[in-house]
């Protein structure tokens, strides 16, 4: 190892990335931005549905059951229709997402004791969303119930309406939650939007920046001089892993100031943790750019190789327990998963070495593993 | 030690199932300047590679420096005494980093010193003229400067041997020239072997050897003197008139048989310049019809090129179309096909273009010369209706290029030096696509496809991919695809880069076919400067204007009023008779392999006065003689001059 040419090949990659702009903006912009995107756009609570309320009854008990959704926040009252013909245009031009039709004699009903129906029609095209929003319309529901049959227990029955309210609910739940008190997505998102986003800067910006010398004629410079593949990748890379550590930094500081996410975790395993795994990616990057010939596929590659894991197997947007047999196995298999465990565990359950050293040993296998791929494909006399 | 430094035997290289080497064989001696040359895909790229150590091979021997490089181990042993420029104009150089920091990472990647390297670099520099822009970005290089600074990091480690891919291909013939004579300094200073490879055939006499590439087999190898004298034969220079009549009974007769413009020049293999007369002279009479008039007749000794078609020939290769003699003929057009009065283009402060004007009739070979960035592609772009031009007009196929864009586009053809094919479609299916682009019916389309197969001699490869055809039959094919439509105009952009010999020859043959039988009128850019010889007139263009238009004889008789003759002079130590000759006043002095080239004012006293004059250096003249010009001579003196007197303050 000869310290002049690792110095003089990391130099010389650091300017070119400083000096390019498409690099420079791959290398410094680009993650900050999907970070802001996914942050702020990627939220998967459901609030503020827009519904209207077609209501021919028109009477107190019906205002008054109106005004539960009304008043609910996960709910925004967009007005009442006359009829459902009116609403039938609101629901397919995406103006509300449901509709409440209160049918007439809905007072005179609950008055006698009958049951009252109420229809609902509720936009589907979203499953996740509609499920979601089926669950407040339920809930709401059975609060309005609870509170009629409460009323009425108290009339016949001469007690005070909080007994009465017991009587009706024998069981009632005590819900606290764990980890993230407020449930709020952005609080588990935005730490592993850090996952996310340095699964997939640093193997693009490595990939490319390696083949971008293949393409060019340049790698020939290194093949055609005495420099040893071992201070080619290391040269060549550090300047890639400094940037993407120094990026995951800065998402880290996004995470816990501009989305509010606490982090009650070990700063100094975590910097460790996230280190090991920008090498880790870096190498998925290497590793793509030892098999293709030119950027388009360097990128192509890339952007496959990443995304999907990063997406789909690592717990981002699925709970990895719900995934299939067969999509668990791949889970298990790749990178993403680990860290997330490490961020999420980092971020909202403040644990540490003792709980997560399983997925460190598992990191580092892999950034050895990679790399260690990457230096027995380069070879410095290639046969075409 | 063993003398040669390069030793190869039974060279064999596949990519796939391509053969791109066939048993190679080559020996290079310590201090020798030896080249490779031949066209794309010949195997010239592969061997060097391989002996950089930077490709492995399938079969055969390679030793450097008497070591067997076989491994990736063994390759390891000789790189630190090689110094390698890969094939690409600047391509292997970092375009963000500055001259500066492109040689320090040179010089640091190949461990050179710190204390070394500043002082190295400052001589190298000076040497290529590049100290003044030190902290200028690679990517605002011209084409000359990238090659020079190519060639400085590739020496930056003092290696004993640089191999050098196609230093000057893309290059104009100034920076060319230029840049043989660097190279040829600092071997000789530093003592360096070089293994440098060409396409251009013309450029070979800068080589002490060289090795003739064709299809991945050495044709034949020696001094260029030594490949010339294996083909005897004599090199016609004539008119005839009419010569279109006398162009076929002659191809007919000697197949290496051209048209120059005006002029005919034929090689007579195995005759003497006698013999070639009398042979040539009885074969003119055969022609049916009106007598033909011979007249300016010149022989003399054959170029390299025509050496090579004649080996290429003797093994089984075809220089004949498949042309219909005059069954198209059309009733001549006497119009202009071009014209460009004062065509002005302005980007910012950059004109581009400068009140350009000239004109090309119908059936005429129009060549338009120039450095890059002298502002040829300026030009076409205005007259294919691509770019308005800022002020000044134009007509092009009898259309007004300000005011009928669309219509110029559906009258001429356009092929570009990318040759603008769809390399995964087959030749049919490309040229039904340019078919139907030009809006063809199905039965015009049907004819014009068969048409082009025939001219473009593709039989047999109708349902091959365009991709996999050889680069000869690739560029036919693009011509063809241009001409689908039946244009007046043709429009060709540095049309046979690349293209080895014979697929130079054939595309000429049609060009001229196109221009005097069909009337078509061609307007061409070129780098081969042997190219441009080709054509009936050239307008010379320097820093958006054109400096001159003429037909090359006439240029060519302008050099010679105003500077003088060529000679040429066999010396034992060049290097020494260049400087000798630069003291002694003469301003044009170039080095090309041993032999010194002179221009002289007067010929006939300085080739008696000569001998004298360098014997008094220590150099002895083995021989002496006239050299015809070249367009590169022209060129050369024309563009210099121009460019001194851009640099020296008005």
């Amino acid at each position: 190892m000869n310290r002049q040419r690792i110095v003089a090949l990391a130099w010389k990659e650091w300017r070119e990335i400083i000096r390019d702009r498409l690099f420079f903006a791959l290398a410094f912009v680009v993650p900050t931005m999907l970070m802001l995107l996914f942050g702020y756009g990627l939220t998967l609570d459901v609030e503020n549905l827009p519904f209207a309320v077609v209501d021919y009854d028109r009477s107190a008990a019906s205002r008054d059951y109106a005004y539960r959704f009304i008043s609910s926040r996960y709910f925004a009252f967009q007005g009442y229709a006359d009829d459902e013909r009116a609403v039938d245009g609101l629901l397919a031009g995406n103006q509300v997402r449901m509709v409440l039709v209160i049918p007439p004699r809905f007072d005179e009903r609950l008055t006698r004791g009958e049951a009252a129906p109420v229809q609902v029609l509720i936009d589907g095209t979203f499953p996740e969303r509609t499920q979601t929003s089926m669950g407040y319309v339920a809930a709401i529901n059975s609060a309005v119930s609870l509170d009629r049959m409460a009323q009425a227990l108290s009339r016949v029955r001469g007690i005070p309406l909080a007994e009465a309210r017991g009587r009706v609910q024998p069981v009632r739940l005590e819900v606290r939650y764990l980890y993230n008190q407020s449930v709020q997505s952005i609080w588990s998102l935005a730490p592993k939007l850090i996952m996310l986003i340095m699964m997939l800067s640093p193997p693009f910006l490595t990939a490319v920046g390696v083949v971008r010398e293949k393409e060019s004629g340049s790698i020939f410079n290194i093949y055609s001089s005495t420099v040893s593949p071992g201070e080619f990748l290391l040269g060549k890379l550090a300047p890639y892993v400094a940037i993407s550590i120094a990026n995951a930094m800065f998402l880290w500081l996004l995470a816990t100031t501009l989305f509010g996410a606490p982090f009650k975790g070990d700063p100094l395993f975590f910097a460790f943790a996230t280190v090991l795994y920008v090498i880790c990616t870096t190498g998925i990057g290497l590793v793509i750019s030892m098999l293709v010939q030119t950027q388009v596929a360097a990128m192509i590659v890339a952007s496959i190789v990443s995304i999907i894991p990063a997406v789909l197997y690592s717990g981002v947007l699925l709970p990895l327990p719900s995934l299939s047999p067969a999509a668990s196995v791949l889970a298990h298999a790749l990178p993403p998963m680990y860290y997330t465990n490490i961020v999420v565990g980092c971020f909202l359950k403040a644990v540490s070495w003792h709980a997560l050293w399983l997925e460190v040993v598992v990191l580092a296998a892999y950034a050895v593993g990679l790399f260690g791929l990457g230096y027995l494909l380069f070879t410095k006399r290639p046969a075409s | 030690m063993p003398a040669s430094v390069i030793h190869v035997d039974g060279f064999t290289k596949r990519y796939g199932r391509r053969l791109a080497a066939d048993g190679l064989a080559l020996d290079v001696q310590r201090g020798e300047i030896y080249g490779l040359v031949g066209a794309d895909g010949a195997g010239k790229s592969s061997l060097m590679k391989a002996i950089a150590g930077v490709l492995s091979f399938d079969a055969g021997t390679l030793e450097v420096f008497g070591i067997r490089v076989d491994s990736e181990r063994s390759a390891e042993q000789v790189k630190q005494r090689i110094g390698f420029l890969p094939q690409g104009l600047g391509l292997n150089l970092y375009p963000d980093l500055s001259i500066d920091e492109n040689v320090d990472f040179f010089g640091r990647l190949r461990g050179v010193p710190d204390t070394e390297l500043a002082g190295r670099k400052r001589l190298l520099l000076e040497m290529t003229r590049l100290d003044a822009f030190r902290q200028r970005p690679m990517r605002q290089l011209s084409g000359g400067m990238k090659q020079k600074l190519g060639l400085v990091c590739t020496l930056i480690h003092e290696p004993e041997l640089v191999i050098l891919d196609e230093p000057t291909t893309g290059v104009d013939p100034v920076s060319r020239r230029d840049f043989w004579a660097i190279l040829g300094r600092l071997l000789e200073e530093k003592g360096i072997t070089a293994l440098v490879s060409t396409a251009y055939l013309d450029e070979a006499d800068r080589f002490h050897r060289v090795s003739l590439f064709h299809e991945g087999r050495v044709m034949g190898q020696g001094t260029p003197a030594e490949l010339v004298a294996r083909v005897p034969g004599t090199l016609a220079l004539f008119r005839a008139e009419p010569q279109a009549e006398a162009l076929p009974v002659l191809k007919a007769a000697f197949p290496q048989t051209e048209a120059m413009g005006a002029w005919l020049r034929v090689f007579a293999d195995g005759l003497d310049p006698v013999q070639a007369r009398q042979a040539l002279g009885a074969c003119l009479a055969g022609v049916p019809g009106k007598a033909v008039r011979l007249s300016d007749w010149f022989a003399r000794e054959p170029e390299l090129e025509d050496v090579f078609v004649a080996m290429l020939r003797q093994r089984g290769a075809r220089l004949d179309t498949t042309l219909e003699a005059a069954a198209t003929t059309r009733p001549p057009d006497t119009g202009l096909a071009i014209e460009a009065r004062a065509l002005t283009r302005v980007f910012g402060d950059f004109r581009a273009a400068d009140a350009v004007s000239f004109q090309v009739p119908q059936g005429e070979i129009f060549g338009l010369l120039g450095a890059n960035g002298a502002g040829k592609t300026t030009v076409i772009k205005m007259l294919t209706g691509i770019l308005k031009p800022s002020s000044g007009e134009g007509r092009v196929a009898g259309a007004e290029m300000r005011s009928a864009g669309s219509a110029i586009k559906e009258r001429i053809g356009y092929m570009s030096q990318a040759f603008s094919l769809y390399h995964d479609l087959s030749v049919v299916e490309n040229i039904r696509l340019y078919a139907g682009i030009y809006g063809l019916d199905d039965r015009r389309a049907r004819q014009r496809s068969d048409w082009v197969i025939g001219m473009a001699g593709l039989a047999g490869y109708e349902n091959d991919a365009a991709g996999r055809l050889p680069m000869g039959l690739r560029q036919r094919l693009a011509l063809g695809c241009a001409l689908v439509h039946e244009p007046r105009v043709l429009f060709l952009d540095e049309p046979t880069s690349g293209v080895d010999p014979i697929g130079r020859r054939v595309f000429w043959d049609i060009l001229f076919h196109l221009s005097r039988r069909e009337g078509v009128a061609i307007l061409v850019t070129t780098h081969y400067m042997s190219e441009a010889e080709h054509c009936d007139h050239l307008a010379l263009m320097f820093a958006g204007r054109v400096v001159a238009d003429a037909s090359p004889e006439a240029m060519k008789q302008q050099l010679a009023a105003s500077i003088g003759q060529l000679l040429e002079l066999q010396v034992d130590h060049p290097a020494q008779a260049l400087a000798a000759l630069h003291t002694a006043g003469f301003a044009h002095v170039a080095l090309h392999g041993r032999a010194v080239h002179v221009l002289s004012p007067d010929a006939g006293a300085d080739l008696r006065r000569l001998p004298a004059l360098l014997s008094g250096a220590g150099v002895t003249v083995l021989a002496a003689g006239l050299r015809p010009l070249s367009m590169e001579d022209v060129f050369v003196q024309r563009i210099t001059a121009l460019e001194d007197a851009a640099r020296r303050p008005s």
